[in-house]
């Protein structure tokens, strides 16, 4: 069944990018482009696989991930928030800072295997038809993804935090005049937005692949920063987006493995493709509602 | 909260940071008063080498954590870029994609765009080239080399044109979409090597046939050196006079401090940002060719990886001055020569090395002076 395999492997293969959206969203609310977050991905990935091989323990193995990820966010919090840098060309500085560190680090390890997070059916949901294969027979940081979308969906929306968060991207001066930290409320909002990565890198290096090897993120967090840009930073649309890359990504190896002799770089190159169709489609309506200190970023120079 | 500056990105105040800091100075107009030579000033001078030394310290510590003696590494690494006249001819065979590609993200920087897509303008410049080449057999060199250089420098151009009208037309940030079209071109290599391109002679890998001898672009003496190296220094002088004496430089650098104001004055801001990117794509879109023609002569898996974003960071280093282009894009090149050397003689990936040349580029942003790096 080759639709079923494919939505199976939309939610296998975009949980990484609804992490890494999810994070970017974070950050982006707080007012901060992030591109370092495919680094930050890297770093995720490359620690949690580490630390899964010298604990034996993948959920030990995702907080390392998570935590890597926050610390190489970190880096450039400081850059954009106190040195006031250009937020994108430092994203991908920092994101050359986590090539080279899991470059360093990571050698020693892409020979060795792991004990990794296992599929775990989901006993009464898993054996309804269709849904249950595509939703309830996966991972655990995928089930986790499940419950985080509409937790942060209500910790932006719904709670004092997030109209802190949204007010130091929308209008920042009014934070600054009410007494609040806004470095404060940045830094958090960025280093939590590395730290969701991190933990999506670690689903693709200890739950997705099962490997680790050098450069191993191949985009997909820049798929997630243009997936944040048209889904307008809401946590829903988010992941809404991260499966349709998800199924894009999933399209290849599905194809392949049923016996179809198409060339792998054409089915490759499809995420990339349909983000730039997606952009281009819903790109015009969306750049308006970015946050206003968001747009003084995307918009340096036009208008 | 930022106050909106309209000084531009390379703005130098001519003061060393951290020693003083006095009320800080109104922005020099930039060109044409200051020298605009090189580094443009003393001090960015000063700091530059500072930024190399803090950055050459963190990164011993990596080297330390790893069990590598740094200043072993260092002086390997120095000797394996500077040792002989061979090697600095590499240095000039790598830094002319990292030059060109550099200046594509230059010229663009002055009109306030981001071009992240030199690695895929630097690919599709290549493949054109190698199109050319495969299917013009009946050609003269020269002849061959002159459709090449055409096709190279129109694919670039119209590989970075796509994310400049996708600015202007749907207002997707030309940093989103040249970072996505990296991938497209990665992979339309791939399909070309893999398929239709693959060299029916060659020994089974993914490689175009090799490039006739007739149309390779000429070496110097009897080195590895190439003509290229010329292509990209004189579009780096004809640059730095063109951004100084021309009304189009003159127009890019308004309409990047303030687009508005450039509107207002009556320049067609839309126009302007689409020449800077067609310029620029263009220039690495030769990158890829001088690549193609002067060095490889075949296209291969990891044709010009990560040249693309080493110019990226060659263009940011230098402030978007195109003569400081050519010494940032010859420095890393450099550099990263220097990783090969932490390779094989302190058993260190090669691709370690991008922790060194991101510290360079982060101590830069972090001493200079606050604003002057917000675009």
């Amino acid at each position: 069944m080759i639709l079923l395999d494919v939505l199976t492997g939309a939610v296998r293969g975009g949980t990484s990018i609804l992490y890494a959206g999810l994070g970017e969203t974070v950050s982006e609310r707080g007012g901060v482009v992030n591109l370092g977050i495919e680094g930050s991905m890297l770093c995720g990935a490359l620690a949690a696989y580490a630390v899964t091989a010298e604990t034996g323990s993948p959920w030990v193995g995702a907080l390392g991930g998570a935590v890597a990820g926050g610390m190489l966010a970190a880096v450039h919090a400081y850059f954009v928030i106190n040195r006031k840098s250009n937020q994108l060309a430092t994203g991908l500085i920092v994101l050359f800072l986590g090539l080279g560190i899991t470059s360093l680090f990571g050698a020693s390890y892409v020979k060795e295997s792991i004990n990794s997070f296992e599929s775990v059916a989901i006993p009464g949901l898993s054996s309804i038809p269709w849904l249950g294969e595509i939703f309830f027979d996966q991972d655990p940081l995928t089930y986790i993804s499940y419950a985080l979308v509409p937790a942060l969906w209500w910790f932006i929306f719904r709670s004092r935090w997030g109209v802190l968060l949204r007010t130091a991207g929308e209008r920042s001066e009014v934070l600054t005049t009410y007494g609040h930290n806004l470095t404060l409320i940045r830094y958090a909002a960025v280093i939590a937005g590395g730290f969701l990565a991190g933990i999506g890198g670690a689903q693709l290096s200890i739950a997705y692949a099962n490997a680790w090897f050098e450069n191993m993120i191949q985009g997909r967090g820049f798929i997630a920063v243009a997936v944040v840009i048209f889904a307008a930073r809401q946590p829903f649309k988010v992941a809404a987006g991260a499966y349709l890359f998800g199924a894009a990504l999933a399209l290849s190896p599905v194809l392949q493995a049923e016996g179809f002799s198409i060339n792998q770089f054409a089915l490759d190159v499809i995420p990339y493709l349909l983000t730039i169709v997606v952009l281009v489609v819903l790109g015009k309506r969306r750049a308006a509602d970015a946050p206003e200190e968001l747009q003084k970023v995307f918009e340096a120079s036009v208008r | 909260m930022t106050v909106p500056t309209t000084a531009p990105a390379d703005a130098i105040t001519p003061s060393i940071p951290g020693l003083d800091d006095p009320p800080v100075p109104p922005p020099p107009a930039d060109e044409p008063t200051s020298p605009g030579w090189f580094f443009a000033s003393g001090s960015a001078v000063a700091r530059f080498g500072l930024a190399l030394a803090v950055a050459a310290v963190i990164f011993s510590g990596f080297m330390l954590i790893k069990g590598v003696n740094p200043i072993t590494a260092y002086s390997d690494m120095i000797s394996a870029t500077f040792g002989s006249p061979k090697d600095i001819g590499e240095i000039l065979i790598r830094a002319t994609p990292i030059m060109l590609a550099g200046l594509a993200v230059a010229i663009p920087a002055r009109a306030g765009l981001i071009n992240v897509g030199g690695e895929g303008q630097l690919i599709v410049g290549g493949v054109a080239a190698a199109g050319v080449a495969l299917h013009t057999p009946g050609l003269s060199g020269g002849m061959v080399i002159v459709l090449m250089i055409l096709a190279a420098a129109a694919a670039g151009a119209a590989w970075a044109a796509i994310a400049a009208l996708l600015r202007m037309w749907v207002d997707i940030n030309e940093a989103v979409t040249t970072l996505l079209l990296n991938y497209v071109a990665i992979d339309l290599l791939g399909f070309l090597i893999y398929d239709t391109w693959k060299d029916p002679n060659g020994s089974g890998q993914p490689t175009t046939p090799i490039l006739g001898v007739a149309a390779r672009l000429p070496v110097i003496g009897t080195s590895r050196v190439h003509t290229g190296i010329f292509i990209a220094v004189g579009a780096a002088v004809v640059l730095f006079f063109v951004f100084r004496k021309t009304s189009w430089g003159f127009r890019l650098r308004v309409t990047g401090g303030n687009p508005e104001a450039a509107r207002r004055a009556g320049m067609r801001v839309g126009a302007l940002l689409l020449s800077a990117m067609l310029v620029g794509g263009a220039l690495a879109g030769l990158g890829g060719f001088a690549q193609y023609a002067g060095t490889e002569f075949k296209l291969r898996p990891g044709f010009c990886a990560t040249y693309g974003y080493l110019g990226f960071l060659a263009s940011w280093l230098a402030g978007h001055k195109p003569l400081a282009v050519a010494g940032s894009a010859l420095l890393l090149s450099a550099i990263a020569i220097g990783g090969d050397s932490l390779q094989i003689d302190a058993g260190l990936p090669a691709a370690s090395v991008n922790i060194l040349i991101a510290l360079v580029l982060l101590a830069m942003f972090g001493l200079r002076k606050r604003k002057a790096v917000s675009a």
